[in-house]
């Protein structure tokens, strides 16, 4: 964006401004165009969610509004604006009114590392992945602060909940996160689409391998684990079906949002979406290459780049819009697989969930590291690093005992860990029935 | 999937039961809402299915009421009579339990005795209960409940129906009853077979009539319309127009406008013989009076006859209205002369409430005249 405005701004006007006021001119383009498309996205996702789940329970949705229930979105966000604003008068004014921002923001933040195409990042940082995930662990803050300051014992227990599950699952998020960072060596998130160039096996592994845009991590086990255990952390994170144990209606009203009402129960819900946008997208820019598919390395060598300044402006719109339609379908297909998932599955206990959380996804996250590490050893290491014996191996069968020594590890702790679990489940249900019915003698 | 039992078929749901290994569970769970979200795609219209989408889309899709659904009650009039079948006989009136039916018996207007009509019958549908028991007491099998549900208004008043809204037709019924008006239709029928013969007149006859009827009033506008110069002749525009198969509002108008047309003439002699007998002045009064009130039937029979000549069928239509109209009054001109008549004949002192009805028949009938013109 910067380079496009100095062109304008320097070359084509003559102007001269200077490099800070062109950046900053950049920057706010980007920063407006991004604060429009959250917004949207949250009342796409809002649409989409209605529609897809109605379907999945054999009904068909909001329809009326617009064709296909296209404006049933502004209908509510219209709605939502013109509600009383309620402040119960026990609740702390302060803390109150600013909980919903210091909720909405960081997932604004968020959209700052967010890379949409090839070369449209609004910053490419090198601590890209740690910025998402630490400015995403905020919010957690904003949610504690609604439910004090509510006042209320639900928002209370519901913003309790909340907190515990999103610190609890952040671990298991992180540490999946961690096995994939190890493979690339880097945490940019776009070094980590660029990693992922290849077909079913990364061009950075093997380079020999045709560089469709298909050498996702999902192909690889360490990857597919980590997807696994990230994509369960990433509901939980973004409060989802089954792990929406902080607003579960059924016990606790609608949690920490109990006692919010019009546009202030409007930003948590827009704060909700766009995160759970943003989970969607960072999970398919880690394990699916974001807007890596087939065509668009090949349309943005053509493209005008530092590399390749000869390059013709045509190949970036069309590395643009077919990147943005890669990464987009990817970012939207995981949204369906949380409705499905929501679709399908009851909620969780608050015990089951923070059990799954540490006896399950933590350990198998943790053997998942140990497996990225024979990874990168069999793939990249050499005598030099101490690893002699693979030295004579060609990158492709490097590659493959990388992948069949990974895969068993994985597999073998899958299994093994999911025994444990479920005869420990079994035990600690035999238990409470037992207390049960000790209870039940007494009584 | 249906399976044949003893009781006969049951439909078995696939629970896709077995021995489940660690996460098979879960992903079996997905699998049966992934089917559903597949199946939603077209419309389920066999019941025995699980899968695809069960919504009827209100507004645009409904599903068939069954006949013996009750909603709100109606008044039936017979198709080819325009007569109704209700003889206002009181007895949904008084086993309303809301108490919401009230009915005016119809009175024959000579001799003053009760005639099996009712002229008013209101309904507040806004405090109807939808029980049909008026339906069900109801000895003629007149009021039947109807299959409207749709009655949402922001205006209460407008819920209270009067005749003229409850009237439909006995094909509208069979429309939506056919088993129901079967069972009943023969008795129903001559009961109001019966109720006709000792209904006088215009007594008893449906106000909002059927399409057939209102199509046959238009094309006799436009026939009026298209020959106006035959029409100013005769004096009400209507039942002069070439009508093969005559309505029974016409005929009834065209009889009263005969019948007023008889008046006059019979008013006209009487003045003439009567000053043999009576007081000069007196004589005169009622002659001119006579002679005024013939006027007015013919100023008021004209004005309606042109006004169709310029105008669009729409306007033709409300002249025919304003036709009718004149027609009436000049049916309520008639009572007058035959009182004059009557009067002159009989005594001298009666003579002068004679003038005055005459008087009065008159102003009627320009008052009738003037609304014509307006219209």
């Amino acid at each position: 964006m910067q380079d496009v405005v100095n062109q304008v701004i320097n070359t084509s006007f003559g102007w001269g401004w200077p490099s800070w006021a062109i950046a900053l001119i950049g920057y706010l383009i980007v920063a407006a165009l991004l604060f429009g498309i959250a917004p949207f996205q949250m009342l796409f996702l809002t649409l989409y969610e209605r529609r897809a789940i109605a379907r999945m329970q054999d009904r068909i949705g909001p329809n009326r509004v617009g064709p296909e229930g296209m404006f049933q979105p502004l209908a509510d966000g219209v709605k939502i604006f013109t509600k009383e604003d309620i402040v119960p008068t026990a609740a702390d004014q302060w803390v109150h009114f600013i909980a919903p921002c210091v909720v909405v923001a960081p997932t604004m933040f968020m959209f700052a590392v967010l890379p949409w195409g090839p070369g449209m990042v609004p910053v490419d940082m090198n601590l890209g992945l740690l910025f998402f995930f630490a400015i995403s662990s905020v919010s957690a803050v904003g949610l504690m602060m609604a439910g004090w300051a509510s006042s209320n014992k639900f928002a209370l227990v519901g913003a309790m909940r909340a907190v515990a599950q999103m610190v609890s699952y952040e671990i298991p998020a992180v540490l999946s996160l961690l096995a994939i960072v190890l493979v690339t060596g880097s945490l940019s998130i776009v070094e980590l689409i660029n990693y992922q160039g290849g077909l079913f096996i990364s061009t950075r592994d093997v380079a020999s391998v045709p560089d469709w845009g298909l050498g996702w991590f999902i192909f690889s086990p360490v990857g597919f684990l980590a997807f696994i255990a990230f994509f369960i952390a990433a509901l939980a994170e973004g409060e989802r079906t089954p792990f929406d144990i902080p607003e579960a209606d059924s016990e606790i009203v609608a949690g920490y949002m109990t006692e919010y009402s019009g546009m202030k129960f409007g930003l948590f819900y827009l704060a909700q979406y766009v995160l759970n946008f943003l989970l969607c997208a960072i999970t398919s820019i880690i394990f699916f290459g974001g807007w890596q598919g087939p065509g668009v390395g090949w349309l943005y060598a053509q493209a005008i780049t530092p590399v390749n300044p000869q390059g013709g402006w045509v190949f970036n719109v069309l590395a643009g819009v077919l990147g943005v339609f890669y990464f987009l379908t990817k970012t939207y297909g995981f949204f369906f697989v949380m409705v499905w998932i929501r679709g399908a599955y009851a909620r969780l206990r608050i015990d089951q969930l923070m059990d799954f959380g540490w006896k399950f996804l933590i350990p198998l996250t943790l053997v998942n590291i140990f497996s990225a590490a024979i990874w990168v050893g069999l793939t990249k290491w050499g005598a030099a690093d101490g690893l002699a014996f693979v030295e004579g191996w060609s990158p492709l069968v490097r590659w493959a005992a990388a992948f069949g020594v990974t895969l068993a590890l994985n597999l073998g702790a899958y299994l093994f860990l999911a025994r444990i679990f479920a005869q420990s489940q079994d035990e600690r249900a035999r238990q409470d029935d037992d207390v049960l019915e000790q209870l039940t003698n007494v009584a | 999937m249906t399976t044949e039992t003893q009781h006969g078929s049951v439909i078995v749901m696939d629970r896709r039961r077995g021995k489940l290994r660690a996460g098979q569970g879960l992903l079996q769970g997905l699998r049966v809402v992934w089917d559903h979200w597949a199946g939603s795609f077209r419309k389920n219209d066999n019941f025995s299915k699980i899968h695809g989408t069960f919504t009827v889309e209100y507004p645009e899709e409904r599903l068939p009421m069954p006949q013996a659904y009750r909603n709100m009650p109606v008044l039936l009039f017979d198709d080819e009579s325009g007569h109704e079948l209700c003889t206002g006989c009181y007895q949904c009136q008084r086993i309303c339990p809301p108490q919401v039916i009230h009915i005016t018996q119809a009175k024959d207007p000579v001799t003053g005795k009760m005639v099996p009509a009712a002229t008013e019958f209101i309904i507040e549908y806004d405090a109807c209960m939808s029980c049909g028991f008026c339906a069900e007491v109801c000895p003629f099998d007149s009021i039947k409940m109807d299959h409207v549900y749709e009655l949402s208004t922001a205006n209460r008043a407008s819920l209270t129906m009067r005749k003229a809204q409850l009237n439909r037709s006995i094909s509208y019924y069979t429309g939506i009853a056919p088993g129901l008006w079967a069972e009943v239709q023969a008795g129903a029928m001559k009961k109001l077979q019966g109720s006709i013969k000792r209904r006088p007149d215009v007594i008893g006859l449906a106000a909002s009539l059927t399409e057939k009827i209102k199509a046959r009033r238009l094309e006799l506008a436009a026939a009026a319309a298209a020959a106006p110069a035959a029409a100013a002749v005769s004096a009400p525009a209507a039942p002069a127009a070439p009508a093969a198969k005559l309505t029974p509002e016409e005929k009834a108008a065209k009889l009263a406008a005969m019948k007023a047309a008889n008046a006059n003439k019979g008013a006209a002699p009487a003045p003439a013989e009567a000053p043999v007998a009576l007081s000069p002045a007196d004589a005169k009064a009622a002659k001119l009076a006579a002679i005024k009130a013939a006027n007015a039937n013919k100023g008021a029979a004209p004005a309606p006859a042109e006004a169709p000549v310029a105008l669009s069928p729409a306007d033709a239509k409300a002249a025919k209205l304003a036709a009718i109209k004149a027609a009436n009054a000049a049916k309520q001109a008639e009572a007058a002369p035959v009182s004059v008549e009557t009067a002159v004949a009989t005594a001298p002192l009666d003579a002068k409430a004679a003038r005055l009805a005459a008087i009065k028949a008159a102003n009627a009938a320009k008052l009738a005249a003037e609304q014509g013109n307006n219209e």
